[in-house]
């Protein structure tokens, strides 16, 4: 295969001429309620080739690898046609050329038998827990890919990935009508290793579901909010993070404006990172699908921008170094600026400090759904507690944050000193690219003025 | 593969292959001029068996290796759940109709200038904004084969053009998209999105600030998908069978507004989420959900239906509940086209009507909140504040919240007569519901 690849793109008319091809397995175990809804296995093998032409860009995506010569000449084709019509043709930013065998043995020869056994147990846990437990959705998945990456500079890489996730719902109902859930996630970039020893996860979820039908729905208004390192992370990489991924801003001065460097968004104490690599983490990429090393990225550094997430096309183009951050989520696309693992460092308050002070507020934790369009965020989250004279009070649910991003790293006015990190079970979505593997964290952060939607 | 289907009837009790062949042409264009070509060939199989009773499922792009597939699935079903799944059997073919061959074989040159032509008519109008413009071409064939004598095949095109637009100043971005599809070149109203977006545009040039408290609200076709996500989930019949769904026990009983009837159709052509079967070969019919403001039916999977006790209704497809997956993931009870049955108001009746309130266009967030019990609470994206009937300027920074449930109930004002195609599957008219929360920062 190495030689077919670095003949046929020898061969290449295009200017810049690049191969990936994918090789994964993956597995699934769905248990909802007391029935198996899936047990599955899958094996997937395809390729996409990218061309660069008078500077303009053409792809092509296929499974059958015996057409990878004719699929290369289609993208060249492609690539003339966007290059005859283009003024602003793409550069790409210099990079040196790699050769490299990126390995990971977890995540192999687990048998499917012994993955639906586990996740057997976990079900029936949840559903033993409370008469309350009406359903459950124990979700497993694990995946292993090894991808060859080869463009005409030079580069030739083949790195396996793991990634591993499980999700342990549980659903409670009072039986008049309302119905509640609980949720833990496990994600790491491993094998099926980093879901044993979940039981305690799955009676968690189980008694959050029962717990939440006692939960009192949360009064729409103005608050101080506490958000979790979950919750928090998730904040830090959907209302900012997309903000600093450079196709977002490259095509866009005036949007570019507002994300220059030096501009100063939060306190000195704020300092998010993204990072190229951390053991055992979701978002790794020891090369990105440009082949471009990994490095962290300081985002903001003592509250004011210190750069921005790059691919080589948006490193030219913005007169920056490439960061690393080209991705793709399959052979089916082509890469684009992603995150990798994103969060918030540690600040110097402890729990104790943020919430002594808060007379009437919100400890929101965790993410249950969240949404961000430019400025705008809106996040649920998975539960929470109000906050009376300093102290944590009854439980809270339909808990909807929403505002502007400017206005509440601004309101950010505390930074805890107890950093985690968290994987999730889904990853993110991105031009079509769902599900992309990810790590999001950060230590508890106090925000002034949130508002919060109810009834 | 061919050999497939005879070796599986040699070993196991049932087996159904499916294969999608899909070729997708997405053009993108953005700052006014074409930005990139993607030409997506991509093929795969899903066998699923039921081996001495027990359900096995397996995927791959592979076709040289159908024994691998089979052993695959296999595998799986040696410790699968215990099913019956009886395989729907051969029935003749109702002839593509989604499929029109000016548009597959339509060269890139006339996509590219589709594409330019939605450029011009967004610069002319509004010179000032930046604009991404993308064009996707999708041919599919889609066969399904079982055990039971079922073969059938259908090929499908479409043709999306979606649109984003955003005006940019300090500290404030006012972004609109929309999109707009067909099953032809001919029957591409891209005009008519091009308008769509310029009365956007044009709505909210003025910023005002956002009211608080209950008031009316009238939702555009686009806004009006955050009021009815949760009927997508509450109509699953894998919601009632669960008894997550607050509809559960409730068929034939009177839970809405007399003037809301709601549709799931996977006949409708023009959708995208239908076709002349469903992703199980079960031929798609109209099912009635709501009818008249009653309670009149669920949507059904063969193996939802199987454990319901009912029978299917042509709504198993590939990808969650609002279906559109690939070949991967297993079919489950999805909607096909879920339409909202028009009224008689045009939507500036409905903003005259509710007087002094918002107009919702796009939320953000949609499916957050508790499906179940119907309760929503949405960012709004893009909305635009109504007072004595007129459109006065945009809004932001709202969050709006409700229950569905409710809102459908005893708070509709009117539905309007000009329903749009939302996600190529919803087919929605605007909506005025009354007392909706707005709380605005």
């Amino acid at each position: 295969m190495e030689q077919r690849i670095r003949t046929a793109i020898a061969r290449s008319g295009a200017d810049y001429t690049e191969v990936r091809v994918e090789r994964s397995r993956r597995s699934r175990v769905f248990y909802q309620r007391d029935k198996l809804e899936g047990l599955e296995t899958a094996s997937e093998l395809g390729g996409v080739v990218r061309c660069l032409k008078k500077g303009g860009w053409g792809v092509a995506v296929f499974n059958d690898l015996t057409r990878l010569e004719a699929k290369l000449a289609e993208a060249e084709k492609a690539a003339a046609l966007v290059g005859a019509k283009t003024t602003e043709p793409v550069r790409l930013a210099p990079v040196s050329a790699i050769e490299a065998h990126v390995r990971a043995e977890q995540g192999r020869d687990v048998p499917l038998r012994r993955k639906k056994e586990r996740m057997e147990s976990y079900n029936r846990i949840i559903l033993a827990e409370s008469d309350k437990i009406v359903a459950s959705n124990v979700h497993y998945r694990d995946v292993f890919r090894e991808i060859t990456y080869a463009n005409s500079e030079g580069t030739y890489l083949i790195q396996e990935i793991p990634d591993t996730t499980l999700l342990l719902g549980a659903v409670a109902s009072d039986g008049k009508g309302n119905i509640q859930q609980g949720f833990e996630m496990v994600g790491e970039a491993g094998g099926f290793d980093m879901v044993l020893h979940r039981e305690e996860a799955a009676r968690k979820a189980a008694q959050r579901a029962t717990a939440m039908l006692d939960a009192r729905s949360v009064g729409g208004g103005q608050y101080t909010v506490i958000l979790d390192p979950e919750l928090a992370g998730v904040f830090i990489h959907e209302a900012f993070g997309h903000f600093c991924e450079a196709d977002f801003l490259f095509k866009n001065p005036r949007l570019a404006k507002i994300m220059t460097v030096g501009n100063e968004f939060g306190t000195r104490e704020l300092n998010v990172v993204d990072e190229g690599y951390i053991a055992g983490r979701r978002g790794n990429l020891p090369y990105d699908d440009e082949g471009v090393a990994r490095q962290k990225t300081y985002l903001i550094q003592e509250g004011r921008l210190r750069g921005l997430l790059h691919s080589r096309e948006t490193a030219a183009k913005m007169g920056a170094e490439p960061t690393g951050n080209a991705r793709a989520v399959s052979y089916e696309h082509p890469p684009i600026v992603r995150m990798r693992n994103t969060y918030i460092e540690n600040g110097s308050s402890s729990f104790e400090e943020m919430i002594r002070d808060i007379d009437r507020g919100v400890y929101a934790i965790r993410a249950y759904g969240g949404e961000t369009e430019f400025e705008q965020f809106s996040f649920s989250a998975a539960y929470a507690y109000e906050i009376i004279d300093g102290e944590i009070g009854g439980m809270l649910r339909d808990v909807v944050l929403t505002g502007n991003l400017f206005d509440t790293l601004r309101s950010i006015d505390r930074i805890g000193d107890d950093g985690s990190l968290f994987g999730g079970v889904g990853g993110c979505g991105k031009g079509g690219q769902n599900a992309l593997p990810v790590t999001v964290g950060s230590p508890h952060i106090r925000i002034h003025n949130v508002t919060i939607g109810g009834k | 593969m061919d050999s497939l289907l005879n070796q599986a009837k040699a070993k196991v009790d049932r087996a159904e292959l499916y294969r999608l062949e899909r070729q997708t042409t997405p053009l993108a264009f953005r700052t006014g001029q074409l930005e990139s070509i993607h030409t997506k060939q991509i093929g795969g199989y899903a066998l699923r068996v039921v081996w001495n009773g027990h359900l096995g499922y397996a995927t791959t792009t592979d076709s040289a290796q159908p024994e691998a597939l089979l052993d695959a699935a296999m595998d799986a079903a040696a410790f699968g759940e215990r099913v019956s799944l009886a395989l729907p059997g051969p029935r003749a073919d109702r002839g593509a109709r989604r499929y029109d061959e000016d548009l597959a074989s339509a060269p890139m040159e006339e996509l590219v200038a589709l594409g330019e032509q939605v450029v011009a008519g967004l610069e002319s109008g509004a010179p000032e904004a930046e604009t991404g413009v993308f064009v996707t071409r999708g041919i599919d064939r889609v066969s399904i084969e079982n055990t039971s004598g079922l073969n059938v095949s259908e090929d499908r095109a479409s043709i999306e053009v979606s649109v984003e637009v955003s005006c940019a100043q300090e500290d404030d971005i006012f972004i609109v998209a929309d999109s707009i599809h067909a099953r032809s070149l001919a029957t591409l109203e891209a005009d008519r999105l091009v308008d769509r977006v310029l009365r956007n545009l044009r709505w909210g040039e003025t910023l005002v600030p956002a009211p608080s408290g209950k008031m009316p609200v009238v939702f555009t076709p686009r806004g009006a998908i955050a009021v009815l996500f949760p009927l997508v989930f509450g109509y699953s019949g894998r919601s009632v069978y669960l008894g997550t769904s607050p509809l559960k026990g409730k068929l034939g009983e009177v839970m809405f507004d007399p003037r809301v009837s709601l549709v799931d159709d996977g006949t409708v052509v023009d959708g995208l989420g239908g076709g002349g079967f469903d992703d199980e070969g079960v031929p798609t019919r109209r099912t009635p959900l709501i009818a008249g403001g009653e309670v009149a039916g669920f949507y059904y999977d063969l193996r939802t239906a199987e454990l319901a006790g009912v029978g299917s209704t042509g709504n198993g497809f590939k990808g969650g509940m609002l279906g559109g997956a690939d070949f991967r993931a297993l079919p489950s009870a999805s909607v096909s086209n879920l339409l909202l049955l028009p009224g008689e108001a045009t939507l500036d009746e409905l903003i005259e009507e509710v007087g002094d309130g918002l107009l919702v266009d796009t939320v953000l967030g949609l499916g957050q909140g508790n499906l179940s019990s119907g309760d929503f609470s949405n960012n709004v994206a893009v909305a635009y504040k109504i007072e004595r009937g007129r459109i006065i300027g945009r809004v932001k920074n709202a969050m709006l919240a409700g229950n569905t449930y409710r809102l459908l109930n005893d708070r509709v004002v009117g539905i309007g007569d000009c329903p749009e195609w939302i996600f190529g599957r919803l087919f929605v008219p605007p909506l005025a519901l009354s007392e909706v929360n707005v709380a605005a920062k």
